[in-house]
Protein backbone atom coordinates (compact mmCIF):
# COMPACT_ATOMS: atom_id res chain seq x y z
CA UNK A 1 0.00 0.00 0.00
CA UNK A 2 1.50 3.31 -0.88
CA UNK A 3 2.59 5.08 2.58
CA UNK A 4 1.39 8.89 3.46
CA UNK A 5 4.70 10.76 3.10
CA UNK A 6 6.12 13.24 5.93
CA UNK A 7 8.19 16.06 4.58
CA UNK A 8 10.27 18.12 5.73
CA UNK A 9 10.62 21.58 4.49
CA UNK A 10 13.92 24.05 4.10
CA UNK A 11 12.88 27.58 3.19
CA UNK A 12 16.04 29.11 1.83
CA UNK A 13 17.09 32.70 1.92
CA UNK A 14 20.47 34.17 1.24
CA UNK A 15 21.72 30.23 1.35
CA UNK A 16 20.39 29.56 5.01
CA UNK A 17 17.65 27.82 6.07
CA UNK A 18 14.91 29.82 7.55
CA UNK A 19 11.73 29.89 9.52
CA UNK A 20 9.37 32.47 9.36
CA UNK A 21 5.33 33.10 10.48
CA UNK A 22 3.44 33.94 7.58
CA UNK A 23 6.29 34.29 5.43
CA UNK A 24 7.77 37.12 7.41
CA UNK A 25 9.95 37.83 10.35
CA UNK A 26 12.47 35.06 8.94
CA UNK A 27 14.70 33.73 11.62
CA UNK A 28 18.33 31.71 10.54
CA UNK A 29 18.11 28.03 11.46
CA UNK A 30 20.54 26.19 9.81
CA UNK A 31 22.78 25.44 6.66
CA UNK A 32 21.00 24.10 4.27
CA UNK A 33 22.89 20.55 2.51
CA UNK A 34 23.69 19.46 6.55
CA UNK A 35 20.42 19.38 7.24
CA UNK A 36 18.60 18.29 4.32
CA UNK A 37 20.94 15.40 5.22
CA UNK A 38 20.36 14.73 8.64
CA UNK A 39 16.60 15.17 7.50
CA UNK A 40 17.49 12.02 5.26
CA UNK A 41 18.93 9.96 7.93
CA UNK A 42 16.61 10.48 10.12
CA UNK A 43 13.85 8.87 7.37
CA UNK A 44 12.60 11.76 5.56
CA UNK A 45 10.15 10.45 2.74
CA UNK A 46 11.76 13.28 0.79
CA UNK A 47 12.73 17.05 1.01
CA UNK A 48 11.75 20.12 -0.03
CA UNK A 49 14.34 22.57 -0.87
CA UNK A 50 12.03 26.30 -1.25
CA UNK A 51 14.49 29.37 -2.02
CA UNK A 52 11.59 31.77 -0.34
CA UNK A 53 13.48 35.25 -1.89
CA UNK A 54 14.21 33.87 -5.30
CA UNK A 55 10.94 35.64 -7.10
CA UNK A 56 10.53 38.39 -4.72
CA UNK A 57 14.13 39.37 -4.98
CA UNK A 58 14.39 38.59 -8.98
CA UNK A 59 17.17 36.63 -8.13
CA UNK A 60 17.38 32.35 -9.07
CA UNK A 61 17.68 29.47 -7.32
CA UNK A 62 21.02 28.76 -6.00
CA UNK A 63 21.90 26.18 -8.13
CA UNK A 64 24.99 25.17 -6.35
CA UNK A 65 23.54 24.51 -3.07
CA UNK A 66 20.72 22.63 -5.10
CA UNK A 67 23.97 20.50 -6.73
CA UNK A 68 25.40 19.89 -2.87
CA UNK A 69 22.58 18.63 -1.03
CA UNK A 70 21.48 16.92 -3.56
CA UNK A 71 24.89 14.78 -3.24
CA UNK A 72 24.15 13.93 0.19
CA UNK A 73 20.27 13.03 -0.08
CA UNK A 74 19.18 9.29 -1.41
CA UNK A 75 15.64 10.73 -1.03
CA UNK A 76 13.53 12.28 -3.51
CA UNK A 77 14.51 16.46 -3.82
CA UNK A 78 12.04 18.61 -4.60
CA UNK A 79 13.27 22.52 -5.53
CA UNK A 80 11.60 25.45 -5.84
CA UNK A 81 11.46 29.28 -6.12
CA UNK A 82 12.14 31.82 -8.72
CA UNK A 83 11.39 28.95 -11.79
CA UNK A 84 10.11 31.21 -14.39
CA UNK A 85 11.08 28.58 -17.54
CA UNK A 86 11.54 25.76 -18.54
CA UNK A 87 15.09 26.33 -19.03
CA UNK A 88 15.03 27.02 -15.22
CA UNK A 89 12.82 24.05 -14.78
CA UNK A 90 16.05 22.34 -16.88
CA UNK A 91 18.92 23.88 -14.99
CA UNK A 92 17.44 22.48 -11.22
CA UNK A 93 16.92 19.39 -12.51
CA UNK A 94 20.33 19.44 -14.13
CA UNK A 95 21.80 20.40 -10.63
CA UNK A 96 19.99 17.48 -9.15
CA UNK A 97 16.20 18.09 -8.40
CA UNK A 98 13.95 15.34 -8.99
CA UNK A 99 11.00 17.39 -8.89
CA UNK A 100 10.49 21.59 -9.54
CA UNK A 101 7.88 23.47 -8.07
CA UNK A 102 6.74 25.93 -9.94
CA UNK A 103 4.68 28.96 -8.09
CA UNK A 104 4.25 32.58 -9.71
CA UNK A 105 5.42 31.76 -13.08
CA UNK A 106 2.93 29.47 -13.70
CA UNK A 107 0.30 31.75 -12.45
CA UNK A 108 0.95 34.23 -15.06
CA UNK A 109 1.87 31.74 -17.86
CA UNK A 110 0.57 28.75 -17.09
CA UNK A 111 1.22 27.16 -20.01
CA UNK A 112 4.92 26.75 -18.74
CA UNK A 113 2.95 23.94 -17.16
CA UNK A 114 2.44 22.48 -19.97
CA UNK A 115 5.48 22.80 -21.40
CA UNK A 116 7.98 21.80 -18.41
CA UNK A 117 5.48 18.05 -18.30
CA UNK A 118 6.01 17.84 -22.27
CA UNK A 119 9.96 18.22 -21.77
CA UNK A 120 10.59 16.50 -18.40
CA UNK A 121 8.02 14.63 -17.55
CA UNK A 122 4.94 15.59 -15.17
CA UNK A 123 6.14 13.40 -12.59
CA UNK A 124 8.78 15.75 -11.96
CA UNK A 125 6.51 19.28 -12.62
CA UNK A 126 4.79 20.44 -9.01
CA UNK A 127 2.67 23.22 -8.89
CA UNK A 128 3.22 25.36 -5.80
CA UNK A 129 -0.33 27.18 -4.31
CA UNK A 130 -0.06 29.68 -1.53
CA UNK A 131 -4.30 30.00 -0.85
CA UNK A 132 -5.95 32.62 1.37
CA UNK A 133 -9.63 31.81 2.49
CA UNK A 134 -12.04 34.70 1.57
CA UNK A 135 -15.11 33.52 2.12
CA UNK A 136 -16.23 30.07 3.47
CA UNK A 137 -15.21 27.54 0.89
CA UNK A 138 -13.72 29.50 -1.23
CA UNK A 139 -9.84 30.08 -1.35
CA UNK A 140 -8.08 32.95 -3.33
CA UNK A 141 -4.78 32.60 -5.41
CA UNK A 142 -1.69 34.62 -3.96
CA UNK A 143 1.90 35.10 -5.69
CA UNK A 144 5.02 36.27 -5.11
CA UNK A 145 5.66 34.94 -1.85
CA UNK A 146 2.12 35.09 -0.41
CA UNK A 147 1.93 38.87 -0.70
CA UNK A 148 0.39 39.19 -3.96
CA UNK A 149 -3.89 38.70 -4.18
CA UNK A 150 -4.39 37.56 -7.92
CA UNK A 151 -7.97 37.39 -8.32
CA UNK A 152 -8.40 33.79 -9.20
CA UNK A 153 -10.26 30.89 -7.14
CA UNK A 154 -7.72 28.37 -5.70
CA UNK A 155 -9.44 25.40 -6.72
CA UNK A 156 -10.44 26.35 -10.20
CA UNK A 157 -6.00 26.91 -10.50
CA UNK A 158 -5.94 23.37 -9.17
CA UNK A 159 -7.80 21.71 -11.50
CA UNK A 160 -6.20 23.51 -14.46
CA UNK A 161 -2.79 23.12 -13.24
CA UNK A 162 -3.51 19.11 -13.19
CA UNK A 163 -5.10 19.41 -16.75
CA UNK A 164 -1.60 21.39 -17.75
CA UNK A 165 0.41 18.77 -16.19
CA UNK A 166 1.32 19.09 -13.11
CA UNK A 167 1.97 16.25 -11.62
CA UNK A 168 1.72 17.24 -8.11
CA UNK A 169 0.23 19.86 -6.26
CA UNK A 170 1.64 21.66 -3.19
CA UNK A 171 -1.14 23.55 -1.51
CA UNK A 172 0.30 26.14 1.14
CA UNK A 173 -2.16 27.48 3.33
CA UNK A 174 -1.76 31.39 4.34
CA UNK A 175 -4.16 31.53 6.91
CA UNK A 176 -2.86 28.76 8.91
CA UNK A 177 1.15 28.63 7.55
CA UNK A 178 3.45 29.81 10.75
CA UNK A 179 0.79 29.47 13.51
CA UNK A 180 1.66 25.84 14.63
CA UNK A 181 -2.13 25.36 15.21
CA UNK A 182 -2.10 22.25 12.45
CA UNK A 183 -2.88 22.30 8.52
CA UNK A 184 -6.00 23.89 6.79
CA UNK A 185 -8.31 20.94 6.55
CA UNK A 186 -11.44 22.67 4.56
CA UNK A 187 -8.72 23.93 1.81
CA UNK A 188 -7.17 20.60 1.61
CA UNK A 189 -10.18 18.60 1.77
CA UNK A 190 -11.07 21.33 -1.03
CA UNK A 191 -8.13 20.89 -3.48
CA UNK A 192 -8.14 17.22 -3.17
CA UNK A 193 -11.65 16.41 -3.79
CA UNK A 194 -11.05 18.69 -7.06
CA UNK A 195 -7.78 17.14 -8.50
CA UNK A 196 -6.58 13.41 -8.80
CA UNK A 197 -2.88 14.31 -8.52
CA UNK A 198 -1.72 13.84 -5.34
CA UNK A 199 -1.18 16.71 -2.91
CA UNK A 200 0.86 17.79 -0.24
CA UNK A 201 -0.97 19.63 2.37
CA UNK A 202 1.47 23.03 3.85
CA UNK A 203 0.89 25.51 6.51
CA UNK A 204 0.51 25.34 10.25
CA UNK A 205 2.25 22.03 11.66
CA UNK A 206 3.07 22.40 15.69
CA UNK A 207 2.87 19.00 16.26
CA UNK A 208 3.14 15.04 14.87
CA UNK A 209 -0.82 15.27 16.18
CA UNK A 210 -1.45 17.89 13.77
CA UNK A 211 0.06 15.75 11.12
CA UNK A 212 -1.98 12.40 12.28
CA UNK A 213 -5.19 15.03 11.50
CA UNK A 214 -4.31 16.18 8.47
CA UNK A 215 -3.73 12.59 6.80
CA UNK A 216 -7.00 11.10 9.14
CA UNK A 217 -9.60 13.86 7.68
CA UNK A 218 -8.76 14.40 4.16
CA UNK A 219 -6.75 12.11 1.34
CA UNK A 220 -4.03 14.27 0.93
CA UNK A 221 -1.07 12.18 -0.04
CA UNK A 222 2.03 13.86 2.02
CA UNK A 223 2.00 16.66 4.69
CA UNK A 224 5.08 19.04 4.73
CA UNK A 225 6.63 20.44 7.82
CA UNK A 226 9.23 23.23 8.46
CA UNK A 227 9.45 24.59 12.17
CA UNK A 228 8.87 20.83 14.15
CA UNK A 229 11.93 19.58 12.25
CA UNK A 230 14.10 22.29 12.28
CA UNK A 231 13.51 23.48 15.92
CA UNK A 232 14.31 19.08 17.12
CA UNK A 233 10.62 19.05 18.30
CA UNK A 234 11.10 15.71 16.73
CA UNK A 235 12.16 13.64 13.90
CA UNK A 236 10.57 12.33 11.09
CA UNK A 237 10.77 8.94 12.75
CA UNK A 238 9.21 9.56 15.60
CA UNK A 239 5.82 11.00 13.22
CA UNK A 240 6.25 7.70 11.66
CA UNK A 241 6.00 5.90 14.59
CA UNK A 242 3.49 8.02 15.83
CA UNK A 243 1.34 7.96 12.67
CA UNK A 244 1.93 3.85 12.41
CA UNK A 245 0.65 3.48 15.76
CA UNK A 246 -2.60 4.63 14.79
CA UNK A 247 -3.31 3.31 12.09
CA UNK A 248 -1.76 5.34 9.16
CA UNK A 249 0.28 3.42 6.43
CA UNK A 250 4.10 5.19 6.49
CA UNK A 251 7.21 3.43 5.18
CA UNK B 1 33.15 -4.60 -10.76
CA UNK B 2 32.75 -1.54 -13.63
CA UNK B 3 29.39 -1.00 -14.72
CA UNK B 4 28.42 1.15 -17.37
CA UNK B 5 25.70 3.93 -16.95
CA UNK B 6 23.81 5.09 -20.05
CA UNK B 7 23.30 8.84 -20.45
CA UNK B 8 20.51 9.54 -22.61
CA UNK B 9 21.14 13.17 -21.92
CA UNK B 10 17.94 13.84 -20.67
CA UNK B 11 18.73 14.17 -17.21
CA UNK B 12 20.86 14.11 -14.19
CA UNK B 13 22.74 11.19 -13.28
CA UNK B 14 24.27 12.51 -10.03
CA UNK B 15 22.09 10.42 -7.72
CA UNK B 16 22.24 6.67 -9.52
CA UNK B 17 25.76 7.48 -10.20
CA UNK B 18 26.93 8.30 -6.61
CA UNK B 19 24.57 5.67 -4.85
CA UNK B 20 26.64 2.93 -7.32
CA UNK B 21 29.62 4.08 -6.20
CA UNK B 22 28.29 3.66 -2.47
CA UNK B 23 27.03 0.02 -3.56
CA UNK B 24 30.55 -0.81 -4.37
CA UNK B 25 30.72 -0.26 -8.17
CA UNK B 26 32.63 1.36 -10.09
CA UNK B 27 30.72 3.72 -12.46
CA UNK B 28 31.51 4.90 -16.44
CA UNK B 29 28.47 7.00 -17.81
CA UNK B 30 28.89 6.64 -21.52
CA UNK B 31 26.75 9.30 -23.70
CA UNK B 32 28.08 7.17 -27.08
CA UNK B 33 25.84 4.13 -26.56
CA UNK B 34 27.92 2.10 -28.74
CA UNK B 35 30.50 1.68 -25.99
CA UNK B 36 27.69 -0.35 -24.01
CA UNK B 37 28.64 -2.98 -26.10
CA UNK B 38 31.59 -3.46 -24.63
CA UNK B 39 30.07 -3.30 -20.80
CA UNK B 40 30.66 -6.18 -18.50
CA UNK B 41 27.23 -4.55 -16.44
CA UNK B 42 25.02 -1.99 -17.47
CA UNK B 43 22.75 0.37 -16.47
CA UNK B 44 19.53 2.08 -17.42
CA UNK B 45 18.38 4.51 -15.24
CA UNK B 46 15.25 6.25 -14.75
CA UNK B 47 15.17 10.25 -16.12
CA UNK B 48 12.87 11.39 -19.09
CA UNK B 49 9.96 10.09 -21.15
CA UNK B 50 9.99 6.85 -23.38
CA UNK B 51 11.32 8.26 -26.92
CA UNK B 52 13.50 10.64 -25.45
CA UNK B 53 15.26 7.56 -23.77
CA UNK B 54 15.12 5.58 -26.77
CA UNK B 55 16.87 8.18 -29.15
CA UNK B 56 20.29 7.53 -28.23
CA UNK B 57 19.88 3.64 -27.82
CA UNK B 58 17.30 3.13 -31.47
CA UNK B 59 20.75 2.77 -33.67
CA UNK B 60 22.13 0.07 -31.27
CA UNK B 61 18.95 -1.50 -30.04
CA UNK B 62 19.63 -4.98 -31.90
CA UNK B 63 23.34 -4.78 -30.52
CA UNK B 64 22.11 -4.04 -27.25
CA UNK B 65 19.41 -6.88 -26.77
CA UNK B 66 22.15 -9.30 -28.07
CA UNK B 67 24.41 -8.49 -25.30
CA UNK B 68 21.81 -8.70 -23.08
CA UNK B 69 20.14 -11.56 -24.32
CA UNK B 70 23.82 -13.07 -24.02
CA UNK B 71 23.79 -12.74 -20.37
CA UNK B 72 25.63 -9.41 -19.95
CA UNK B 73 24.36 -8.33 -16.14
CA UNK B 74 22.48 -5.34 -16.30
CA UNK B 75 19.85 -2.82 -14.43
CA UNK B 76 16.83 -0.82 -15.73
CA UNK B 77 15.67 1.56 -13.49
CA UNK B 78 11.37 3.27 -14.05
CA UNK B 79 12.00 4.44 -17.33
CA UNK B 80 14.73 2.64 -17.60
CA UNK B 81 12.88 -0.50 -16.86
CA UNK B 82 10.16 -0.07 -19.21
CA UNK B 83 12.49 0.13 -22.65
CA UNK B 84 13.08 -3.17 -21.68
CA UNK B 85 9.65 -3.88 -23.11
CA UNK B 86 8.90 -4.17 -26.77
CA UNK B 87 7.32 -0.32 -27.06
CA UNK B 88 4.70 1.81 -25.14
CA UNK B 89 1.46 3.40 -25.41
CA UNK B 90 3.49 6.60 -24.50
CA UNK B 91 6.02 6.62 -27.24
CA UNK B 92 6.68 6.10 -30.82
CA UNK B 93 9.95 4.55 -30.61
CA UNK B 94 10.04 0.79 -30.32
CA UNK B 95 11.89 -0.70 -26.87
CA UNK B 96 14.69 -2.89 -26.47
CA UNK B 97 12.51 -5.85 -26.52
CA UNK B 98 14.17 -7.74 -24.21
CA UNK B 99 11.18 -8.04 -21.62
CA UNK B 100 8.02 -9.44 -23.85
CA UNK B 101 5.54 -7.36 -23.55
CA UNK B 102 4.38 -3.41 -23.92
CA UNK B 103 4.44 -0.17 -21.56
CA UNK B 104 0.47 0.19 -20.84
CA UNK B 105 -0.75 3.55 -18.76
CA UNK B 106 -1.34 2.55 -14.85
CA UNK B 107 -5.04 1.79 -14.29
CA UNK B 108 -5.62 3.97 -11.42
CA UNK B 109 -7.32 7.17 -10.46
CA UNK B 110 -4.66 9.14 -9.48
CA UNK B 111 -1.94 9.89 -11.73
CA UNK B 112 1.14 9.84 -11.20
CA UNK B 113 1.50 6.81 -8.32
CA UNK B 114 4.09 8.50 -6.16
CA UNK B 115 5.57 7.85 -3.28
CA UNK B 116 6.66 4.98 -0.75
CA UNK B 117 5.51 1.57 -1.59
CA UNK B 118 6.17 -2.42 -0.78
CA UNK B 119 7.21 -5.06 -3.15
CA UNK B 120 6.25 -8.17 -2.93
CA UNK B 121 8.75 -10.36 -3.95
CA UNK B 122 10.95 -13.97 -3.29
CA UNK B 123 13.51 -13.15 -5.74
CA UNK B 124 17.12 -13.00 -4.00
CA UNK B 125 18.05 -9.70 -4.84
CA UNK B 126 15.39 -8.90 -1.60
CA UNK B 127 16.97 -10.95 0.89
CA UNK B 128 16.17 -9.05 3.73
CA UNK B 129 14.64 -6.12 2.29
CA UNK B 130 11.26 -7.86 1.97
CA UNK B 131 9.12 -5.46 3.83
CA UNK B 132 10.95 -1.87 2.78
CA UNK B 133 9.07 0.30 1.10
CA UNK B 134 10.88 2.16 -2.28
CA UNK B 135 10.18 5.36 -4.21
CA UNK B 136 7.76 5.28 -7.16
CA UNK B 137 7.12 8.08 -9.65
CA UNK B 138 5.53 6.99 -12.06
CA UNK B 139 2.45 6.82 -14.51
CA UNK B 140 3.04 4.02 -16.97
CA UNK B 141 3.60 0.30 -16.13
CA UNK B 142 5.17 -2.62 -17.91
CA UNK B 143 2.80 -5.24 -19.24
CA UNK B 144 4.35 -8.28 -19.49
CA UNK B 145 3.13 -11.07 -22.36
CA UNK B 146 5.09 -13.63 -20.54
CA UNK B 147 4.11 -13.65 -16.55
CA UNK B 148 7.50 -15.78 -16.04
CA UNK B 149 9.50 -12.28 -15.79
CA UNK B 150 7.42 -10.91 -13.07
CA UNK B 151 9.87 -11.25 -10.22
CA UNK B 152 7.85 -8.82 -8.23
CA UNK B 153 4.21 -7.07 -7.63
CA UNK B 154 2.75 -3.58 -6.04
CA UNK B 155 -0.43 -3.13 -4.50
CA UNK B 156 -1.78 0.41 -5.61
CA UNK B 157 -5.21 1.35 -5.18
CA UNK B 158 -6.59 -2.23 -4.55
CA UNK B 159 -4.70 -3.58 -7.91
CA UNK B 160 -1.50 -5.39 -8.31
CA UNK B 161 1.16 -4.70 -10.91
CA UNK B 162 4.28 -5.63 -11.69
CA UNK B 163 7.52 -3.98 -10.68
CA UNK B 164 10.34 -6.16 -10.59
CA UNK B 165 11.22 -8.14 -13.52
CA UNK B 166 14.22 -10.42 -14.58
CA UNK B 167 15.13 -12.15 -17.53
CA UNK B 168 18.60 -12.89 -18.79
CA UNK B 169 20.74 -11.40 -16.14
CA UNK B 170 18.59 -8.67 -16.81
CA UNK B 171 16.82 -7.04 -14.17
CA UNK B 172 13.95 -4.02 -14.32
CA UNK B 173 12.80 -2.30 -11.26
CA UNK B 174 9.74 0.11 -11.56
CA UNK B 175 10.74 2.05 -8.22
CA UNK B 176 13.76 4.12 -7.87
CA UNK B 177 16.84 2.43 -5.28
CA UNK B 178 18.92 5.35 -5.44
CA UNK B 179 16.24 7.32 -4.04
CA UNK B 180 14.96 4.87 -1.50
CA UNK B 181 17.04 5.79 1.25
CA UNK B 182 19.68 2.88 2.73
CA UNK B 183 17.33 0.05 1.45
CA UNK B 184 17.57 1.07 -1.67
CA UNK B 185 21.54 1.50 -1.23
CA UNK B 186 21.10 -1.95 0.10
CA UNK B 187 19.01 -3.65 -2.80
CA UNK B 188 22.17 -1.45 -5.72
CA UNK B 189 24.66 -3.28 -3.36
CA UNK B 190 22.73 -6.61 -3.90
CA UNK B 191 22.62 -6.10 -7.58
CA UNK B 192 26.69 -5.10 -7.43
CA UNK B 193 27.28 -8.60 -6.00
CA UNK B 194 24.79 -10.20 -8.26
CA UNK B 195 26.62 -8.67 -11.64
CA UNK B 196 29.83 -9.70 -9.63
CA UNK B 197 28.73 -13.06 -10.13
CA UNK B 198 27.78 -13.51 -13.62
CA UNK B 199 31.26 -12.77 -15.03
Amino acid sequence: MLAKRVIPCLDVKDGKVVKGKSFVNLKDVGYPPDLAAEYSKEGADEVVFLDITATRESRRTVLGLVKETAQKVFVPLTVGGGIRTAEDMHQALLAGADKVSVNSAAVSHPELISECAGRFGRQCVVVAIDAKRTAPGRWEVYTRGGSQPTGIDALKWAAEAEDRGAGEILLTSIDTDGQKDGYDIPLTKAVVDETSVPVIASGGCGSMEHIYQVFAQTDCSAALAASIFHYRECTVGRVHDYLRERGIEVR
Amino acid sequence: MKLMLADYGVGNLHSIRKALELAGAEVEVVSDMSRLLGAKGMVFPGVGAFDATMERLLPVREQVRARLAAGVPALGICIGEQIMFEGSTEGKDPGLGVFPGRVERLPAEMLPHMGWNTVETVDPLFDGLEDHHFYFAHSYYGHPSDDSIVRGTTEYEGRRFPTVFRRYATYGFQFHPEKSGDEGLDLLKHFVAFAEGQQ
